[in-house]
């Protein structure tokens, strides 16, 4: 891709909409070859942002969903150890001798999603999307550090994985910890704000082709004012595309109250909200 | 076409420049990420310029106000913006905390009263007004600290505040673990650790000879913290403040102080000189010795992406329950809260008095949904506050 506008575009026709800042980011992550940091509110669209750029530049998306007490073992690769015990008995059962190079080679070796991406041989380099790092403790960030900034993983048995072609990597946090200053400054940083009100119900209508074009329009507008009242968890865009199908599956085109109250689950996620979002409902909507 | 004929590096290591003098940390991969991006997409506009030096540039959410007015600043035609440090970012950090003046040994006249015989220093050093100006060892006796300890906060000088305090960050060690998900090899651990055990296993012809076992790491439980700076809490607060301090230091805290609106302290007080981070604390805290709003602000912490950092957490509420918001709403803001945490632990500093009943509505709405009520008014109550969140830390009631 040449240019920020041509991102935007490519990512358009795979139905995911950019603004001019997350055109630029994606354009210069992929451009410098550095990993793309994206933070925002939950349901703003940043694991969206990987599948779709996956889709654009047609290559396959691999996934690691980080969790505390993520290791090595389920990020970079393990051995695996069952064959390894089964060879050694099988050696035994022939009388053969084994060496260290017998079993700590490549047919031992199980990849795990980053040693996959290094280790990927399609034409295009894959798109690696590292999700919710902030959930990963801190010890796996350090992890991640080689991989990063040389887009290479070591493996003291078998040597260096050097990828030829480096995966484009993008990570998201939902800044429940703060990340380290180390990972922050390997990576480009873009913040994705909440869309404004037309921009957001393109996306719906994008997300939702058969949802009336009315219906979409209230139901942006009212999320929009959703989310200026005090919530515990207002509704993003996620939670819009939700409701506007939910909406759309019971055969509404327009909104209406009795509609927008059997489907509240889909935008409000608790109690308290519920409350909140229901007088939204009865005063807003006529 | 922005910029034409400009030297790129000259133009980003300047900008950076800037932005640091404006607190944001862009350091020399930043500059070069700069560099190669303005090369590898020269701006046709001032936005797209924008979006250029602001992705390569900025790499946390809480920066990018401040890059916004320097980006002003430079490129319209703004009053220039003066290129001092931002306050946050204060000197390099003292590390003086061992200089704390301290009344030394009292001159032998003083405490021999002219009698012909040596008497025993007294235990407790009388605070004596005028010469602050000499440091000495602080060569505290054991019995001195215990007398301060006893006494309640308002009859406590700073400096013994600052002593204490600094006793209680020593003494709050063995602090309550919870399991994590990783392993650590362990002589009594139950799982078998196959990678240890198989490359253990070269040694012995590859016959598993030597099982190495693995058991749970444990990591310290997280605090989090609400402080009460209100009106009502005046003598308190600073006390407070270094329990705040200690736990920030030993454990991986959150602390936040409050009255009208919530204040977030970690980052000013996990600076190495104590001194300094009080200073800092005091300075950051806006409505100090306000009214109070316990229920609005607990539920802005809920929704806050700090949030989070409640999960699993040993949650300490120090307030004297004094509440300008309406009891019910502190009642459901409490229910979240403690579905969240751990463990509640309320420290309320008027609760150590005879006769006392948690009789004011707020408090009387938030106690069934705490773990224990405790009193703070004096360093025993803290130092006991301390042993008990110990022992509710490590406490498996869930």
């Amino acid at each position: 891709m040449n240019d920020p506008q041509e991102v935007g575009r490519r990512l358009d026709a795979v139905d995911y909409l950019v603004d001019d800042g997350l055109a630029m980011a994606v354009f210069l992550a992929l451009r410098l070859g550095k990993p793309l940091l994206l933070e925002g509110e939950p349901g703003v669209g940043k694991t969206a942002a990987a599948k779709a750029l996956a889709q654009a530049l047609d290559t396959p998306l691999i996934r690691l969903q980080c969790y505390e007490g993520l290791t090595a073992g389920e990020a970079l690769y393990e051995w695996n150890y069952q064959r390894q015990l089964l060879a050694i008995r099988l050696a035994e059962a022939r009388h053969e001798r084994l060496g260290d190079d017998d079993l700590f080679t490549a047919e031992f070796l199980q990849e795990r999603p980053i040693l996959k991406a290094v280790r990927y041989a399609g034409p295009t380099p894959p798109v690696l999307l590292i999700d919710e790092i902030d959930r990963a403790d801190d010890e796996f960030e350090a992890l991640l550090f080689e991989f990063l900034g040389e887009a290479a993983v070591t493996v003291p048995e078998l040597g260096t994985f050097t990828a030829v072609r480096p995966p484009v990597v993008v990570l998201t946090s939902n800044r429940s910890r703060d990340l380290h200053d180390a990972l922050r400054r390997r990576c480009l940083y873009h913040w994705i704000e909440f869309p404004a009100a037309a921009r957001a119900a393109e996306i719906v209508r994008r997300a939702v082709p058969g949802a009336s074009a009315p219906l979409i329009a209230s139901a942006t507008e009212f999320i929009g004012r959703v989310r200026a009242l005090d919530l515990d968890k207002a509704p993003g865009l996620a939670e819009t595309i939700d409701w506007v199908s939910a909406l759309s599956a019971l055969g509404a085109t327009e909104l209406a109250p009795a509609d927008a109250l059997h489907t509240l689950g889909t935008i409000a996620k608790t109690p308290d909200d519920r409350l909140v979002v229901a007088g939204a409902v009865h005063e807003e909507i006529a | 076409m922005l910029l034409r004929g400009v030297d790129r590096a000259a133009f980003a290591v300047s900008f950076a420049n800037r932005l640091r003098g404006a607190g944001v940390l862009a350091g020399l991969t930043e500059i070069d990420d700069l560099v190669r991006a303005l090369g590898a997409h020269p701006p046709d506009s001032r936005r797209a310029l924008y979006w250029t030096a602001r992705i390569s540039l900025v790499r946390r959410e809480s920066d990018l106000a401040a890059f916004d007015r320097v980006f002003e600043a430079v490129f319209t035609d703004a009053a220039p913006l003066p290129l001092n440090r931002s306050a946050a970012a204060g000197p390099a950090g003292r590390r003086d905390d061992v200089h704390v003046p301290v009344p030394g040994g009292a001159g032998p006249a003083a405490s021999g009263g002219g009698l012909p015989w040596a008497t025993l220093p007294p235990a407790v050093a009388e605070a004596e007004p005028g010469d602050e100006s000499g440091l000495f060892l602080p060569q505290v006796r054991p019995s001195a600290v215990e007398a301060l300890a006893a006494r309640p906060f308002e009859e406590l000088d700073p400096r013994e505040t600052a002593l204490l305090g600094e006793v209680l960050r020593r003494e709050l060690t063995n602090w309550p673990s919870r399991r994590t998900r990783r392993h650590a090899p362990a002589r009594s651990g139950r799982r078998v650790a196959l990678r240890a055990t198989i490359s253990r296993a070269r040694r012995t012809a590859w016959e598993p000879v030597t099982i190495v076992r693995e058991r749970p790491r444990r990591r310290p439980r997280r605090v989090v913290m609400l402080c009460d700076v209100s009106e009502s809490m005046r003598a308190q607060a600073t006390a407070y403040l270094h329990l705040m301090r200690a736990f920030a230091t030993v454990t991986p805290a959150e602390v936040f102080a409050f009255a009208t609106r919530l204040t977030r302290l970690t980052p000013a007080l996990t600076r190495k000189s104590a001194a300094e981070a009080i200073e800092q604390a005091t300075a950051a805290v806006s409505d100090r010795f306000g009214g109070t709003r316990i229920a609005t602000n607990i539920a802005a912490l809920l929704r806050s992406h700090h949030g989070n950092a409640l999960r699993g957490a040993l949650v300490v509420i120090a307030s004297d329950g004094w509440d300008s918001d309406p009891a019910p709403e502190l009642a459901a803001a409490m229910a979240r809260l403690s579905r969240r945490a751990h463990a509640v632990l309320w420290l309320n500093p008027r609760a150590g008095a005879p006769g006392f009943t948690p009789a004011v509505a707020a408090m009387a709405a938030a106690l069934p949904y705490c773990t224990t009520l405790r009193p703070a008014a004096t360093f025993d109550d803290l130092f006991a506050a301390a042993r008990a969140m110990q022992s509710l830390g490590n406490a498996d009631f869930r």
